[in-house]
């Protein structure tokens, strides 16, 4: 038997390749926007790409946020890919008047344009977008990544894993009792990606 | 640490791959979602198609193409080539595309790159930018070059370093560089050129041009060289020169950062 689980259209972002990628894992999944819908679901997962936004406040504060919460609060698995885990967070460090689900404590910031890293002897400058492929401690593995922003949680026991990105250390994964989120990009991120669905679709800790 | 991509690029004409991809197994080697798959499993970053077809036929038979290779892989898919209008954008994302690549139309009209980048996210959005060097009229004159469009036929009269700063202002999520020259010659990539724009803009850049062995892809990858943060590369891996793996592990060898193979299966 698939395990069901609801994929919310948020209306921000292609949501093809996430529900590809859980389908190639074995879940069951239905796709909607409806409150109510997701409010009844017994796994969900969130997906969003983009920045710490206005049209994203409006999930978070709608009957959609407030569906999340009540899954979340009830105990039920919950994964948030990219911006949808940025959401479990209190907000965004860069504007005070979008907020987020207030689920997990700390901060969103975005990484600083004037980045450098010194390779060799030579000193290279780092983009934004982290974007790419980049590896987790401590499995060493490596994932794809697209933000501009990142996590910096208040409480250090709900990071599960970490990347570095110049001499920033940050987030890629966090866990709470039922509640995950990953900054990468499982569904483009070749077997690790699907290694890690399979993991959330199974209730454990990934591997 | 972020790593370097490699990106195998393949040629779309009507819904097949130019010239094809040659490799043991490969049942119908001019089947782009059979490549697809067979790069995927190689450990390509990133897969990039270009349609070079500049009918509305072949634009329709290219979209099939995105709609067909995107839920076959799970890296991020790249396509381009002959994208007009916004609307060509759109269709390409919707087909299951994670990034555009625009070109001449945003030589027209640059503000194109600030619309695409806010509507469809900054990520989605690569600039490509052909490049042609140009012959100093005096030695020791400055080397410049010029952007070349619609299919590198015309010229444009803009410097591209310019180019690629304004570009990188606007907005877009990525520069895709191609020097023609280099391409031409198979003779690796503008290295001069690349790093001059690497050094600039705060937007990744992609390297593009003509490789013909792994040294060349090195070359476009290192500091102090081209200082690419990926790199594009067609018949090196298309003919079985040599497979994504023993590039990675050149480049590994010699201290560029690259993910190397998974060292266990799903």
């Amino acid at each position: 038997m698939a395990r069901e689980l609801t994929l919310v259209d948020a209306g921000h972002g292609n949501l093809g390749g996430v529900e590809r990628a859980l389908l190639q894992v074995g879940a069951s999944v239905q796709v909607s926007s409806d409150p109510d819908v997701v409010a009844r679901s017994r796994m969900v997962v969130f997906a969003g790409q983009g920045a710490f936004a206005p049209a994203v406040a409006r999930v978070v504060e709608g009957a959609l946020g407030e569906a999340l919460r009540m899954v979340i609060q009830r105990g039920d698995p919950f994964l948030g890919i990219s911006l949808g885990m940025q959401l479990l967070f209190d907000g965004s460090q860069e504007s005070d008047s979008v907020e987020g689900l207030h689920v997990l404590p700390g901060l969103c910031r975005r990484f600083p344009n004037d980045m450098t890293l010194r390779e060799g002897d030579a000193e290279r400058r780092l983009k934004v977008p982290h974007m790419g492929w980049n590896n987790v401690e401590p499995s060493g593995e490596h994932y794809y990544f697209v933000h501009s922003y990142y996590v910096e949680p208040a409480q250090a026991s709900d990071v599960m894993w970490t990347a570095k990105y110049a001499n920033i250390v940050f987030a890629a994964a966090v866990n709470r009792d039922n509640v995950y989120g990953c900054q990468f990009h499982p569904e483009k991120s070749q077997q690790a990606g699907l290694r890690f669905l399979r993991a959330f679709l199974l209730g454990g800790k990934a591997a | 640490m972020l790593k370097r991509r490699i990106i195998p690029r393949l040629d779309i004409r009507d819904g097949r791959v130019v010239k094809g991809v040659h490799f043991r197994g490969m049942r119908d080697p001019e089947d782009p979602v059979e490549a697809a798959r067979l790069y995927d499993r190689q450990g390509a970053d990133e897969l990039c198609f270009i349609n070079i077809t500049g009918t509305e036929d072949g634009r329709r038979k290219f979209r099939d193409v995105v709609r067909r290779v995107a839920p076959q892989v799970f890296v991020p898919v790249t396509a381009g080539g002959g994208v007009r209008r916004e609307e060509d954008v759109r269709n390409l994302l919707s087909a299951g595309a994670d990034k555009v690549i625009v070109n001449s139309a945003v030589v027209v009209s640059p503000r194109l790159i600030t619309r695409l980048a806010d509507r469809y996210g900054q990520q989605s959005i690569v600039v490509g930018v052909d490049v042609r060097r140009l012959t100093p009229m005096r030695p020791g004159d400055p080397v410049l070059h010029e952007v070349l469009v619609h299919g590198r036929t015309r010229s444009t009269g803009l410097d591209a370093l310019w180019w690629c700063q304004q570009v990188d202002l606007l907005g877009a999520g990525e520069l895709l560089i191609t020097s023609v020259d280099a391409e031409e010659g198979r003779t690796g990539y503008d290295l001069e050129f690349t790093r001059a724009v690497a050094r600039r803009v705060s937007t990744p850049v992609i390297v593009c041009g003509g490789v013909s062995n792994l040294e060349h892809i090195r070359q476009g990858l290192a500091v102090g060289e081209g200082e690419g943060d990926g790199a594009l590369g067609a018949s090196i891996f298309h003919f079985g020169l040599y497979t994504i793996e023993q590039a990675k592990r050149y480049l590994h060898e010699r201290g560029i950062p690259v993910r190397l193979p998974a060292r266990r299966a799903a």
